[in-house]
């Protein structure tokens, strides 16, 4: 094998483990600058993982699977928004305990249950797929990385463009200031988590019916914390925090291909990497005078 | 006054713009609203008067729709309305221009300008409407800038240009004034007088100073714990009627009258007799003699030749590459009372924090008795003989969860405990003596700091304090949200505190308030020193000039 096409395959794997936390982090982006920070998003994933996967069983279509992810990231950022932004729960507490519920649930349903293999169809674009070196990872994917190329944009205007964009970040920065200005703070809440419980479905969906075919036990091995540390590496900027994914996706990458390139390391060491690499990643670069002021308060009318 | 005006007053318009009937609210035990009515109309300027706690705000978050009331009804014009979200009451033609929390800094100006609206953004539209209203009147903005980057003057700017875009034929403001300059405070009552005599809007204007209502109001109505205790034109009634109403008894004490802003502050001396205030006086007489003010250095010295109790040498903080304060430099000597007067968000409450021990600075050194304080050494200011009544009593003055005994004895628990436990008796011992000597009201030394009045947790604050024994007193708006009579009561502290030879450094943003007490005035702008009066030297032009940051 050449070093080209090494670099090739490394460069492909690393833009497969990219795509889901792309999708997840516009959504833990969005509902960070609303004031919330979701550490649900890890539930979100995995929830949405098994859901693709059992669903695409029972129906046999591994686009519908894609669907009920997206469904169940929503229910969980539904639970989520109503415990903490109308019952005012604790909301690092109602995240720990959907993580550790959906793992919980998810683990034991596997072990009873055995769902046949699905995934979505692949993609290739006809002569960019040609082009050496990127051609073959960038435009030979399942269909639903493309979707980033919708759903980025899109994420980037509705917080910097749009109205409701505007009180979210309203919301997130001075939730009192918004409140007398006429926002309802907590619905704009409610509904970011939404957002953001989609494209975290949406992720975990991709890893399972797009990229596995096949559900096992904890599959998003913490990859919805990755996404969180990847929002604050970003310092709350949209770019920035997807290129903390891209940085984070290509160390798993490089972890699955150094055994194979003839590199032998403690294998444990390697799957410890990536993590390590976003805590150093997060010493070196974090800018805190970017965050929402209010990120992780809640909000209670009158109180000040 | 135009034969116009004079028609005007003289017919007053059939229909009120707002009419209250009969508004009630509770919360709990307490009542903030009582059967309260209020009649607002076309082209006149109402003042809500009232102590802090009597109800103003309550009733003015009742017009906005952000308190549900518990009964009565609000007429706006002939139709009953029923306010139940701010969005409501704007589609009513009610604006308001919040006294805090109502701008968010990291937006810009025509951001916030549109928050609140519906539909699509057009960043074009609202920036020429931005300033279509600040020219119409007078009142320049950038549209573009964003707002923790504006002073005080321009946010208040900003949420004036906020309001008046949206139309409202009802303009409500509370406390306008308390962050602004003497000018800039001159440039808003403009702005009012154009919007109610040729625009015909009804403007409500909720204070608790006297010389503000009487001098801006047509009308005004005085609430005293919920109630509306008085109601009249303003041309018919004088300030000392106006406080006796707002107090509920004769107002005759200097102190009082300072608290409620009664002082002829515009007529040069605050009193006639040439003294500063007396008890400060009484201990170090020498204070002002052979001084002469040294108002451009911003150093003038106590008296030569005195070891100062307090001494701040070329202090600068930044905070976010923000220089908050910069080469500062006070003395203050035993016994006497400096009152650092300045208007809000001028690094005042950086160097509370500061002496706190919560802000270090970035150079600069601070003298206790003549001896520099290692800062970054938790607990040395208080070890030094300083002791601090904050800004904020409820963030850094007392934990509000936790009983009046041990928010007594929390500096000094090495007093109150042996063998790492601590001593129950000896505890409530401590308490009683201090609440007794303090007058601090409660049920038991067991009651929570946070179920007592302001007045009686600034005693708390205040008794701890004092009772360390300390050399130096900082006092950080001491009486911020305070009744009148806890007021006097704080002031009567202080100057004891004074003449038993506590050096007292006042910082204040009411002019009245350092005019009382304090024997010199030092004023701070932008973060430094722009001069040090004595009291009797002290004018509201020189003052207001320095306040500006023009030395006088």
């Amino acid at each position: 094998m050449s070093a080209a096409d090494d670099i090739s395959t490394i460069l492909s794997s690393g833009i497969r483990l990219t795509v889901p936390l792309a999708f997840a982090a516009c959504g833990e982006y969005l509902a960070e600058r609303a004031g919330t920070m979701n550490i649900s998003l890890e539930a979100m994933m995995l929830g949405a993982a098994f859901g693709s996967v059992a669903t695409a069983s029972a129906t046999g279509s591994a686009t519908t699977g894609l669907v009920a992810g997206v469904l169940i990231g929503l229910l969980i950022g539904f639970v989520h928004g109503n415990l903490a932004h109308r019952l005012e729960v604790n909301t690092f507490v109602v995240g720990l305990v959907l993580n550790a519920l959906v793992l919980g649930l998810t683990s034991y349903l596997i072990t009873i249950s055995s769902f046949d293999s699905h995934q979505v169809s692949q993609v290739s674009v006809p002569w960019l797929r040609d082009i050496p070196l990127i051609g073959h990872p960038l435009f030979v994917e399942r269909w639903p990385v493309y979707l980033l190329l919708l759903v980025i944009p899109l994420t980037w205007w509705l917080v910097e463009r749009s109205r409701w964009g505007l009180e979210l970040r309203a919301v997130g920065e001075q939730p009192q200031a918004a409140d007398v200005t006429g926002i309802r703070v907590n619905l704009r809440r409610r509904q970011a988590l939404l957002w953001c419980g989609a494209l975290a479905g949406l992720g975990g969906a991709y890893l399972a019916v797009g990229e596995v075919g096949s559900f096992n036990q904890n599959m998003t091995a913490g990859r919805g914390y990755i996404v969180i540390a990847a929002v604050i590496f970003g310092a709350w900027r949209l770019g920035r925090t997807l290129l903390g994914c891209v940085l984070f996706g290509l160390a798993d990458a490089m972890r699955l291909a150094l055994p194979a390139l003839g590199l032998t390391m403690n294998s444990q060491l390697l799957v410890v990497a990536p993590y390590l690499l976003a805590l150093l990643a997060m010493l070196v670069f974090t800018t805190r005078n970017r965050e929402p002021k209010a990120l992780g308060q809640p909000f209670v009318r009158g109180s000040t | 006054m135009t034969i116009d005006e004079r028609a005007r007053e003289l017919t007053p318009p059939t229909t009120p713009a707002l009419r209250l009937r009969g508004i009630s609210k509770r919360y709990g035990p307490v009542v903030a609203s009582d059967g309260v009515d209020l009649d607002v109309h076309h082209g006149e300027i109402h003042g809500l008067l009232g102590e802090n706690g009597a109800g103003k705000s309550t009733l003015m978050k009742i017009l906005l729709g952000l308190v549900k009331r518990d009964s009565g009804t609000i007429l706006r014009g002939e139709e009953p309305a029923d306010i139940t979200s701010p969005q409501e009451a704007v589609a009513l033609g009610i604006g308001m221009v919040h006294q805090h929390f109502s701008l968010i800094d990291a937006l810009t100006v025509w951001e916030n300008v549109i928050l609140g609206d519906t539909g699509k953004i057009d960043r074009t539209a609202a920036c020429r409407q931005v300033e279509e209203v600040s020219r119409r009147y007078g009142l320049p903005i950038d549209p573009l800038a964003r707002v923790d980057r504006l002073s005080a003057g321009e946010r208040q700017r900003v949420e004036l240009i906020k309001c008046l875009r949206r139309d409202p034929s009802v303009l409500i403001l509370d406390e306008p004034t308390s962050v602004l300059t003497q000018a800039e405070s001159a440039e808003l009552f403009t702005v009012l007088r154009q919007v109610v005599r040729t625009e015909d809007r009804a403007v409500i204007l909720i204070s608790h100073k006297l010389a503000e209502i009487t001098a801006a109001t047509d009308r005004v109505t005085v609430l005293r714990k919920g109630r509306v205790v008085f109601h009249s034109e303003t041309s018919a009634t004088t300030p000392q009627e106006l406080a006796r109403q707002m107090v509920g008894r004769d107002v005759s004490l200097r102190a009082e009258g300072a608290a409620l802003g009664l002082l002829p502050v515009d007529g040069g001396r605050p009193a006639d007799t040439g003294t500063a205030p007396d008890t400060a006086l009484d201990t170090a007489p020498d204070i002002e003699t052979g001084t002469a003010p040294d108002t451009e250095t911003g150093t003038a010295s106590p008296a030569p030749g005195v070891v100062p109790a307090l001494r701040l040498r070329d202090l600068t903080v930044t905070v976010d590459g923000v220089t908050a304060l910069s080469d500062l430099s006070l003395d203050i000597a035993p016994g006497e009372i400096l009152g650092l007067y300045g208007v809000e968000g001028n690094g005042q409450s950086v160097l509370g924090d500061l002496l706190s021990g919560l802000v270090l600075p970035t150079s600069g050194t601070v003298e206790v008795g003549g001896r520099p304080v290692e800062l970054d050494r938790p607990g040395a200011l208080h070890r030094a003989g300083l002791g601090i009544i904050p800004e904020d009593r409820h963030s850094s003055g007392v934990v509000l969860d936790m009983s009046i005994a041990e928010n007594l004895v929390m500096k000094s628990l090495g007093d109150v405990s042996g063998r790492g436990f601590i001593s129950r008796r000896k505890m409530y011992g401590i308490a009683r003596r201090l609440a007794a000597e303090f007058n601090i009201v409660a049920p038991s030394m067991d009651t929570p700091v946070r179920s007592l009045s302001g007045g009686n947790q600034q005693r708390v604050v205040l008794a701890r304090e004092l009772s360390a024994g300390p050399s130096v007193l900082v006092a950080a708006q001491p009486t911020h949200g305070l009744d009148v009579g806890a007021i006097e009561d704080m002031y009567q502290r202080l100057q004891d505190a004074a003449s038993g030879g506590v050096a007292v450094l006042l910082i204040s943003t009411e002019l009245e308030e350092v005019m009382a007490l304090a024997s010199r005035i030092a004023v701070i702008c932008s973060g430094r020193i722009t001069g040090v009066l004595p009291t009797g030297e002290a004018t509201a032009e020189r003052l207001g000039m320095l306040v500006g940051g023009v030395a006088a």
